[in-house]
């Protein structure tokens, strides 16, 4: 009798035990999400003083080495510093900007993604289509100021079918760095039609040196930045293609002509390791005085005067320019999404990307992550002028263009990013022709979801 | 004995299976069901029959071309690799004055992360300031060159070589089994004048049957994960040319949005882990005697 109830006494443990850690694995976010994507801002608005704060996910890949870390931490800081009683932001770190969006995908797949989410390379699709985001046209209308701050073309990037679904946090104006010292003695200044930067890279090989640092593993950015600006210069045609989002027919002239420019510079003008190569490898061989020229955003301009990435001095051979044809990369980030599930987080996500996004954030990524604002009210201080002339002239050039469009990956399907890395080697290896890869490209973009 | 004990038996037996239906069988069935939908992240699976398979056997070259990479390396791993790490025992056991240095030494890049081991070899085989390519240069042209990765007459061999010849855990569990034949069997065919190739190749190799089927197994299957490395050195490039099934499940899923679709690889890489293991088992004849 005794060892019967023991054995029950046993068994009903086990059972409770089993049934508690079940519980626990799933008890993580019981919320529903209760109609996200329903007009916001119906929650409460000002939390009462007495009230702990409201705890908000969000997850960053803006840390460690990344070009951004420092900004991030410091937005983080400040914003808990002045809200840290009424919001309190858990932060976890994801190591790559590609780790990132796997996660924000996967999570996105059991409908379980954090308070705030970073919408980049699709992840912006991914939760509109799932219901996943709450537009935020509510907060803005209530909010004169941060709309004012934000500024129209940069809301409207973001629009869509009348709702705004992200907040953009800066504005990418991106040319290319080249190396004076190198130009002065090839004999050559910053090209202004594409016939002449090919002659310039003609000249600067004919001189000793490696024209560009390009690179085709990762997102292949370095390269793709100057096909983009190769498309978009090509006539109406491709201004308007540099211009649309998810196009699916790559198979056009322009497109075509860019592979086969692009064919020749992978050949004849990159480093022997560019195929294959990821963005460090292409940054490092511009920094340590190795290739002429990079394109890059003005986030890049710390690095030159950075004694870890670049040499002594490196700083004042670095010139900035723009693209052939008086032309620039112009384009607005996706920027922050709402992603929180209940009215109370939804209100706490919006504050803490309103921080992020208004002049004081905007402010903070300029003076830590040398990143352009979107408002115009943002201008960069002396010291930071002072610190970065390269920055001013970064500013200068870019209002000189007349011509503007945005970068592939702003505009394509993920899988098309994705896509790259092993299509150049494709091309230059001579495996496929451009026509080919531009067929492969519309096939590609047709097997988006 | 065995009735009075059912009872702790099934108690102690249930966290284990719990978790097993938890973790594993409630995952393949989902896998599995949700290969016959269409399915992207956020929205909801719908059934779409056979179309996902049907599209992956007619109409995919990207597919075809991984699955022949992931036989080829099935093939390589449970074949060369085992090979390698057999040999690689039979010349320890014989316990000459280096042996428990070298057992040590190959060791190394078993307990090194596949992601580490990744960027090790993308250092070593960089064209630019890469070892392999420097010592090339120091022993002739000056100007050699060679971009081992990206480069279609090379990059399959170099990615395959980042984990062949690696077969220490190969190694080290033959040398346990190795290690238990009696002692007594080897003083016999000594007394009978066999020389230590005959009894490696006539007594030692032989009653290594069942631990070499296991190799076989743990090596090929091995294969059928195989991701890391990958998208640390090629990400499946040039072209596909290095594209394995994990690589392509994780391009359709997370690239291409198509959860659906890539379920139905998923599928595909378990039925054919399944048969390889099935085809292993019965031609080891693993678990039965030595005899």
């Amino acid at each position: 009798m005794q060892k019967s109830l023991y054995k029950a006494g046993c068994t009903l443990a086990g059972m409770l035990m089993l049934t508690m850690s079940i519980t626990a694995c799933g008890s993580g976010n019981s919320a529903e999400n209760n109609g996200a994507a329903a007009t916001a801002g119906s929650g409460n608005a000002a939390a009462p003083a007495a009230k702990a704060p409201v705890k908000i996910s969000y997850l960053t890949f803006r840390v460690g080495t990344h070009a951004s870390a420092k900004m991030e931490e410091e937005q983080i800081k400040q914003f808990n510093a002045k809200y840290g009683n009424e919001v309190e932001v858990v932060v976890e770190e994801i190591p790559s900007d590609a780790a990132y969006v796997d996660k924000i995908k996967i999570l996105a797949a059991s409908g379980d993604v954090p308070d705030v989410v970073m919408g980049k390379d699709g992840i912006n699709d991914v939760l509109i289509k799932g219901n996943l985001a709450t537009p935020f046209n509510d907060y803005l209308d209530k909010d004169a100021e941060w709309k004012a701050a934000i500024g129209e073309d940069a809301l409207a990037s973001n629009t869509r079918d009348g709702k705004i679904w992200s907040i953009s946090d800066q504005k990418q104006n991106i040319g290319y760095f080249y190396n004076k010292e190198m130009f002065d003695k090839a004999g050559i200044k910053p090209a202004e039609t594409w016939d002449e930067f090919m002659s310039n890279n003609e000249k600067l090989k004919a001189a000793g040196f490696v024209p560009l640092a390009l690179m085709t593993g990762e997102n292949a950015w370095t390269s793709n930045l100057i096909l983009a600006a190769m498309i978009g210069t090509n006539g109406e045609n491709g201004k308007t293609f540099m211009n649309t989002l998810h196009p699916t027919d790559f198979n056009t002239p322009e497109m075509i002509q860019a592979l086969n420019m692009m064919k020749e510079l992978l050949e004849k003008y990159t480093t022997k390791d560019a195929l294959g190569a990821g963005y460090a490898n292409a940054a490092n061989a511009f920094s340590q005085g190795k290739a002429a020229m990079i394109a890059n955003g003005p986030w890049m301009i710390g690095d030159f005067s950075d004694p870890t990435k670049s040499s002594e001095g490196f700083d004042a051979k670095v010139g900035v320019a723009a693209y052939p044809n008086n032309s620039l990369i112009s384009t607005y980030e996706v920027g922050y999404m709402i992603g929180a599930k209940t009215p109370e987080t939804r209100d706490a996500a919006e504050k803490f990307i309103k921080f992020k996004t208004g002049l004081e954030g905007q402010t903070l990524a300029l003076e830590y992550g040398n990143v352009m604002p979107v408002s115009s009210e943002v201008q960069p201080s002396d010291a930071l002028k002072e610190k970065y002339p390269i920055m001013v002239e970064s500013i200068t050039v870019a209002q000189k263009t007349q011509l503007h469009y945005r970068t592939l990956d702003s505009i394509v399907y993920p899988n098309v990013t994705d896509a790259w890395k092993n299509l150049y080697p494709k091309l230059a290896a001579g495996r496929a022709t451009a026509e080919e890869i531009a067929k492969e490209l519309t096939e590609i973009a047709a097997k988006n979801k | 004995m065995v009735r009075k004990n059912r009872g702790y038996i099934t108690l102690f037996l249930l966290p284990t299976v719990a978790l097993f239906i938890i973790v594993y069988a409630v995952s393949l069935v989902i896998l599995f069901s949700t290969s016959f939908t269409e399915w992207s992240a956020g929205r909801s699976p719908v059934f779409i029959g056979l179309a996902n398979y049907i599209k992956l056997f007619t109409d995919d070259a990207d597919f075809r071309q991984s699955a022949l990479n992931t036989g080829i390396w099935v093939v390589l791993q449970s074949t060369v690799h085992v090979a390698i790490g057999t040999l690689f025992a039979v010349i320890l056991s014989m316990k000459e004055f280096y042996w428990k240095f070298a057992r040590t030494v190959y060791m190394f890049p078993n307990i090194i992360s596949g992601a580490a081991v990744g960027m090790l070899f993308l250092c070593m085989l960089n064209p630019e300031f890469g070892a392999v390519n420097s010592i090339v240069r120091l022993f002739g042209n000056a100007d050699y060159s060679q971009n081992w990765f990206m480069d279609y007459a090379t990059a399959f061999l170099s990615v395959t070589m980042t984990w062949l010849p690696y077969a220490a855990v190969v190694t080290i569990l033959i040398l346990a089994e190795i290690a238990a034949i009696p002692e007594s069997l080897f003083e016999s065919a000594r007394i009978d004048g066999a020389s230590n190739f005959k009894i490696n190749l006539y007594i030692i190799i032989p009653m290594l049957r069942n631990i070499i089927g296991t190799c076989v197994i743990l090596s090929g299957t091995s294969m059928l994960q195989k991701m890391d490395i990958i998208l640390m050195t090629t990400g499946g490039g040039p072209g596909n040319q290095t594209m394995n099934l994990p690589i392509y499940i994780y391009k359709t899923a997370l690239m291409d949005n198509n959860f659906g679709y890539s379920n139905s690889v998923g599928v595909f890489l378990i039925g054919f882990g399944l048969i390889f293991v099935l085809l292993c088992r019965n031609l080891f004849r693993i678990g039965s005697s030595q005899n």
